[in-house]
């Protein structure tokens, strides 16, 4: 049986920061309100000509490198994202192109949690076909945000993050879980564009296809269904709170993640956060901060981690592993 | 089921907040250190004290700007009548 192991891993960001300040001054709040609510003091804005897939290219270039490998290595391509390249065709289509990939190329949507399903899916193929695997989280909301939403606006930030995944002999992942609550469609959506609502005239005046999120219920759902996951996969693989060397949670919000840390016992140094400096990247945010972690020093080999997402939909996931193989 | 009483809701949304007093005939929006995720992280503790009681942002109904912890009290209480009856 082929385990997957991690050995590559990189991320793209742009290089436009824009700080609290500058999206205070244009929604008329204060900088401290901003920061207050969210905990996000910058974050990156794409600049014309950079998209969803050049993001995700140089991430996956960047994680192949790491990895000692080119695009002619790997078999299968999967980019998790909300914000694709365009309608049609699938924005691995054009990171595939970019980067060379031998093999296959396909997308996730799970919103924020799509990189955590990513990874899921990239163990379990793994196990039918032991060849590498490049995963990347992209997304550029910036670009898909009402410009005069305020709720969304201060939390969105663009950007990339990938790994690289090769077959093992050690398996590294002792539990996880993924699910969904289609019933919860409505607490962020983008309405027009698609089949059930295609694109007209009258839903771009109304602004339809912009994403609208209703913040309550996300809060409300994001700690609920957090902790349940987190709950979940560490009961699964026997193991304490107390017994973690690291969280990543989904960089959405600071005040969403101190309670889910609060709600699980989790201490504050037990968990990894850095959207401060990048806002909330979606399906990105992981993958960015478990780069930082591994980057400076912060997971280390033999490490106990673990990846906890949610989304709109809404999704969840949480993987536990032990960093370089149990 | 043991609802909280007014005085402890106050309690509760001032732990919460981290806000030094919070006025209960005061309109939510008008207290200082008090916002809607301070209102949901309170909510979910609730909810998981009292699953029965089906409690939902809906407490939290502000269109006229108005709404107070009082009001919210008021909600709670007729949730609690609710099930009961």
């Amino acid at each position: 049986m082929a385990y997957i192991q991690i050995t590559g891993w990189g991320v793209s960001v742009p290089d436009r920061t824009v700080s609290s300040a500058e999206i205070a001054e244009k929604f008329g709040v204060d900088e401290d309100w901003i920061v207050s609510r969210c905990g996000i003091r910058e974050r990156r804005f794409v600049a014309d000509g950079e998209t969803t897939a050049s993001l995700a290219v140089e991430a996956g270039r960047r994680a192949m490198e790491r990895a000692g490998l080119t695009g002619g290595d790997i078999a299968h391509l999967i980019v998790a994202t909300a914000t694709p390249e365009q309608p049609s065709p699938a924005t691995s289509a054009f990171v595939q192109h970019e980067l060379g990939v031998a093999g296959s190329a396909h997308d996730i949507n799970a919103e924020c949690s799509g990189f955590v399903y990513g990874l899921i899916m990239a163990s379990a193929l793994m196990q039918i076909d032991p060849r590498p695997i490049l995963l990347i989280g992209s997304d550029t909301h910036s670009l898909t945000t009402n410009p005069a939403d305020r709720d969304l606006g201060i939390l969105v930030g663009d950007g990339a993050g990938a790994i690289v995944l090769t077959p093992g002999e050690t398996d590294w992942i002792h539990s996880w879980d993924l699910g969904a609550d289609g019933s919860r469609t409505g607490s962020l959506q983008a309405k027009a564009g698609g089949s059930r609502m295609p694109m007209t005239q009258e839903a771009l005046d109304n602004g339809l296809h912009y994403a609208k999120i209703n913040g309550n219920e996300i809060y409300l759902n994001a700690v609920r269904l957090t902790v349940a996951t987190v709950r979940k996969t560490l009961q699964a693989a026997g193991k304490p709170v107390e017994a973690l060397d690291l969280v990543i949670p989904h960089q959405a919000n600071i005040r969403i993640i101190n309670s889910i840390a609060n709600h699980t016992g989790l201490a504050q140094e037990q968990i990894f956060t850095n959207l401060e400096r990048y806002g909330n990247t979606a399906s990105a945010s992981i993958p960015i901060a478990l780069t930082e972690a591994l980057d400076s020093g912060l997971l280390k080999q033999g490490d106990l981690v673990l990846l906890a997402g949610f989304g709109a939909g809404m999704t969840w996931g949480s993987v536990l592993m032990t960093w370089g193989g149990k | 089921m043991n609802m909280p009483a007014l005085e402890d809701l106050v309690g509760q949304l001032e732990s919460v907040s981290g806000a030094q007093q919070i006025n209960p005939e005061v309109p939510l929006m008008q207290i200082p250190d008090v916002d809607s995720m301070d209102l949901m992280e309170w909510l979910y503790s609730f909810q998981n004290e009292f699953p029965e009681a089906k409690a939902d942002a809906s407490l939290f109904e502000n269109e006229d700007g108005k709404t107070t912890l009082k009001l919210v009290h008021e909600r709670l209480m007729a949730l609690d009548t609710a099930v009961s009856a």
